[in-house]
C-alpha cells in the first residue's frame, strides 16, 4: 500500500446521505472519482485519501481485517463481527446519526414474560415440555450470545435470519428474536415487545480505525491532519465566540466568566476588545456575568482548532 | 501457546509414552478402549447441549446440506455409540483422541487437544462406582508422572437433598431445584420470594395467586384472550397460563427470610473440604435439617482420596461448583496444576445419570466418568523439569 490514507464509507441508503452531510459540513466535501463506477471517491482538500464506498457491513469487515484506515458504519455491526475490538478496532467518534438499538424482542402474547430472568425461565420449561431448544432469530450472533451469556441463558438455539428477522415469530421460524430498532414500531407492527431489560447495544455510526491496518508515518499524518479537521468543526458548532469591551474591572470579570461559563479568552491580556470562546450553552451565564460591559456580538466560528486535541491525542494513543 | 498445535516427533513420542501410561492403567482396571468417529452429526450438540457449547463447536454443512461438527467431547459420541447398540452393563470405556473446540474470546488457544478418558456406565452402587473413578484419576495422574495436583470436588445433588429436608411449601422445593442451574435467576427468586413483590405485575400477580385455582386461571384466559389470535411462538397458550399459575402462586407465598438466608449461606460455603462439610453440618444442624446421606457420601469420597495418597489439604469444597457444567448430576470434580502460565486444569469428571437417557437409551442408566488434558499435564510437567 502507498502512503495514502482509506477511508471507507457507505455506499447507499439513508447513512450515505447523512455521511455524506458530515463531511460536507465539515468542509470536506466528497466527490466521487469518474470511471471508477461510482465505488470510488475524494474528499475535498486531502488529496492524499482514497475514499471507499462500500456496504455498512463491508466496511465493519475491512475495518476488523485491516483493509481500510478509517471507516464510517454502525456500531452494532462492528461489534457483531469483531468478537472482541481489542486491538483490532478502535472506536474514535460517535457521529450522532443512524441510532439504532439492538434488542431482545419476544411475541407480546406472552403476558407472562417481561425480564430476561423470566426468558431464562421460559427456555428452560420450553426445553423440557418440547424436548428442543427456544428458537431465537437474529443476523447479531455474537452479540446474542454473549449476551445471553451474561444473562445466564444456556437451554436456547440461534436461528441465523438473513433478513426481515421481526417476521420469524409470526412465521413460525422462532419463538424470539435480537434485532435492531429505533422507534420499537416495527417490533410492536409484527405483534413482538421488548424485554425491560432487553437492550444489548445502543449503536449509532462511529468513526472508527482499524488497528490492524499498517500505519506508516506519513498516513498517520494525514489521519491526524483530518481528525483535527473534524473536530474543529465540531467543536466550532459547539460554541461562540463573544467579542466585548471591557473597561476597569476586567480581569475579575474575566477570572469570573472563565469559571462560571467555562469560556476561553482568546485575547492577549490588556486588550480593549476581548474576544471569548464560550461553549453555546453557557451562553446566557456569560452574558449575564458581562452584561455591565456595554454591547456583546455573538457569532459562530467555522473551525475552532486546538492544538494536542484530546481526539487525535486518544487516536495516536490507541495506535501504540 | 497456538491456536493450530503441531506435533513434532519429540512432542509425538512424549505424547505416545504418556498415553501408553494412562491407558495401561485404564486397562488394567479392564475398560475397553472405543472411538467414536472425529466427525459427527451437529444435532446431539447442538440440540443437547445449548447455545454455550455451540459457539465453541467447529460445525458446518457438508456438500449434501448436512449438518456436521468435529467432536467437541468424546463422552456425547461415546455414550451415543452404545446406546444403539443395546450395551451390556455395567460398562467399562476408556478412549484417547483429539477434540475440537473453537475459542472465539482466546484466539491464541489451541482449537484441538488431546483427551484420555473413562466412562463407566451402569453400576447401581454409586458409591463402589466414585470409589473406582477416583482411583482411576489418582493411579493416571501417577502414571502421567504428575503428583502436584489438587482437587476441588462438589455434589450436585447436595442442594437438592437440603432443599428437600427444608421445612417450606412443596412448590417451592422443585421451584427451588429447577432454578438452581440458573443462578441470576435464582438470585432474583430468593430476593423476591423474601422481600415480596418488587412492580405493579408481580403485585397483581400475587393478588390473583390468593385466588382459588379455577378463578385464577379464568383471569389469566381472560388476559390471553385480549391478544385473540396473536403468535406465540411454539409456546402453547396452556404454556403461558400454567407459568403465570406458578408465578401468581410463587408470588403470594412469602418465603421465609430465615430459610431464603439458610440458602445463601449454604451456597457460599468453599473452602478446605473437611472443613467445609463441617460448616455445612453445623449449618444444617442449627437449621434442623437432615442432610446425613449426601454429607456422609461426600465424608466417603473424601477417605477414599486419603487412602489414595491425596492429602486432605489438597482436597478443596464449594457448594456451588459444578453449577455450570455441562450433563452433570452428582458428584463432580476438577484436578488442577500450574504450567508455566498461571494454574491449569489438567483433568475433570463427575456423574452424569441423565445423559443417556437423554441420547435415547430406554432405561435409567447411572454413569460417571473423567477426563485428563493429557497436553497439559505434559506443560505442568514442564514447568517442573
Amino acid at each position: 500500500m502507498s502512503a495514502r490514507l482509506t477511508l471507507a464509507v457507505p455506499s447507499k441508503g439513508r447513512l450515505q446521505e447523512q455521511v455524506n452531510e458530515y463531511f460536507a459540513d465539515a468542509g470536506l466535501p466528497m466527490k466521487k472519482a469518474a470511471g471508477a463506477r461510482g465505488y470510488r471517491a475524494t474528499l475535498a482538500g486531502f488529496d492524499d485519501v482514497d475514499v471507499l464506498l462500500l456496504s455498512a457491513s463491508e466496511i465493519a469487515a475491512a475495518l476488523i481485517s485491516g483493509d481500510v484506515h478509517f471507516g464510517v458504519t454502525g456500531e452494532d455491526l462492528i461489534r457483531e463481527q469483531a468478537q472482541s475490538l481489542d486491538g483490532r478496532v478502535t472506536l474514535i467518534k460517535k457521529l450522532g446519526f443512524g441510532h439504532a438499538d439492538v434488542v431482545v424482542a419476544v411475541p407480546q402474547a406472552w403476558i407472562d414474560v417481561a425480564t430476561m430472568a423470566d426468558l431464562d425461565d421460559v427456555c428452560a420449561q420450553f426445553y423440557q415440555r418440547h424436548r428442543r431448544r427456544l428458537r431465537v432469530a437474529t443476523k447479531y450472533v455474537t452479540l446474542t450470545r454473549a449476551f445471553f451469556a451474561r444473562a445466564g441463558i444456556a437451554d436456547y438455539r440461534i436461528v441465523e435470519s438473513a433478513g426481515a428477522t421481526e417476521g420469524a415469530p409470526a412465521a413460525g421460524a422462532a419463538e424470539a428474536i435480537v434485532d435492531i430498532t429505533s422507534t420499537g414500531a416495527t417490533l410492536a407492527a409484527n405483534g413482538l415487545k421488548i424485554l425491560d431489560d432487553g437492550l444489548i447495544l445502543q449503536s449509532q455510526a462511529q468513526l472508527a480505525a482499524s488497528l490492524s491496518a499498517k500505519w506508516p508515518a506519513p498516513v498517520r499524518k494525514t489521519a491526524e491532519t483530518l481528525l483535527s479537521r473534524l473536530a474543529a468543526r465540531e467543536r466550532a458548532k459547539a460554541s461562540l465566540v463573544l467579542r466585548v469591551r471591557l473597561s476597569g474591572n476586567a480581569k475579575k470579570i474575566l477570572a469570573q466568566v472563565q469559571k462560571l461559563a467555562e469560556a476561553e479568552i482568546l485575547s492577549q491580556p490588556g486588550a480593549k476588545e476581548y474576544s471569548l470562546l464560550v461553549p453555546r450553552g453557557n451562553l446566557m451565564i456569560a452574558t449575564d456575568i458581562l452584561k455591565g460591559a456595554g454591547a456583546i456580538t455573538a457569532e459562530e466560528a467555522d473551525y475552532v482548532f486546538r492544538s494536542g486535541d484530546p481526539l487525535v491525542t486518544a487516536f495516536a494513543k490507541s495506535l501504540r | 501457546m497456538t491456536a493450530f498445535p503441531n506435533y513434532d516427533s519429540k512432542k509425538i513420542a512424549a505424547l505416545d509414552a504418556q498415553a501408553q501410561s494412562i491407558l495401561g492403567v485404564f486397562e488394567r482396571h479392564k475398560y475397553i478402549r472405543a472411538e467414536p468417529s472425529v466427525l459427527q452429526p451437529a444435532e446431539i450438540f447442538l440440540d443437547r447441549s445449548g447455545e454455550e457449547i455451540r459457539r465453541r463447536t467447529f460445525a458446518f454443512t457438508d456438500p449434501s446440506g448436512n449438518e456436521l461438527c468435529l467432536r467437541p467431547d468424546i463422552t456425547i459420541p461415546i455414550c451415543k455409540m452404545y446406546v444403539g447398540d443395546g450395551i451390556k452393563l455395567p460398562a467399562r470405556l476408556c478412549y484417547n483422541g483429539l477434540v475440537f473446540r473453537h475459542q472465539p474470546a482466546e484466539p491464541e488457544r489451541p482449537t484441538q487437544f488431546y483427551q484420555a478418558g473413562v466412562e463407566l456406565l451402569g453400576v447401581k452402587d454409586r458409591a463402589a462406582a466414585e470409589t473406582e473413578i477416583l482411583t482411576l484419576a489418582a493411579e493416571s495422574m501417577e502414571a502421567a508422572g504428575l503428583s502436584d495436583y489438587t482437587l476441588k470436588v462438589g455434589d450436585l445433588g447436595l442442594f437438592s437433598a437440603f432443599v428437600d429436608a427444608l421445612d417450606i411449601p412443596p412448590q417451592w422445593r422443585g421451584r427451588l431445584k429447577r432454578h438452581f442451574w440458573r443462578a441470576g435467576y435464582f438470585e432474583a427468586l430468593l430476593t423476591r420470594m423474601s422481600k415480596g413483590a418488587a412492580n405493579d405485575a408481580q403485585r397483581l400477580l400475587a393478588h390473583l395467586g390468593t385466588l382459588g385455582d379455577a378463578e385464577a386461571r379464568a383471569a389469566f384466559e381472560g388476559l390471553m384472550d385480549l391478544f385473540g389470535a396473536a403468535h406465540q411462538g411454539a409456546r402453547t397458550r396452556e404454556e403461558i397460563v400454567d407459568r403465570l399459575m406458578e408465578q401468581a402462586a410463587d408470588a403470594a407465598l412469602r418465603f421465609d427470610p430465615k430459610m431464603a438466608k439458610l440458602l445463601s449461606q449454604l451456597l457460599a460455603i468453599s473452602g478446605p473440604a473437611e472443613k467445609a462439610l463441617t460448616q455445612i453440618r453445623t449449618l444444617t444442624k442449627s437449621a434442623g435439617v437432615k442432610l446425613e446421606a449426601p454429607l456422609a457420601a461426600m465424608s466417603a469420597r473424601l477417605a477414599t482420596l486419603k487412602s489414595l495418597g491425596i492429602a486432605p489439604n489438597r482436597v478443596s469444597f464449594a457448594a456451588r461448583f459444578g453449577r455450570n457444567m455441562e450433563y452433570y448430576t452428582g458428584f463432580v470434580f476438577e484436578l488442577w496444576s500450574r504450567d508455566a502460565e498461571g494454574a491449569v486444569q489438567v483433568a475433570g469428571g463427575g456423574r452424569y445419570d441423565t445423559l443417556l437417557e437423554n441420547l435415547g437409551a430406554k432405561k435409567h442408566i447411572p454413569a460417571i466418568g473423567y477426563a485428563i488434558r493429557t497436553e497439559r499435564v505434559l506443560a505442568a510437567k514442564a514447568r517442573r523439569t
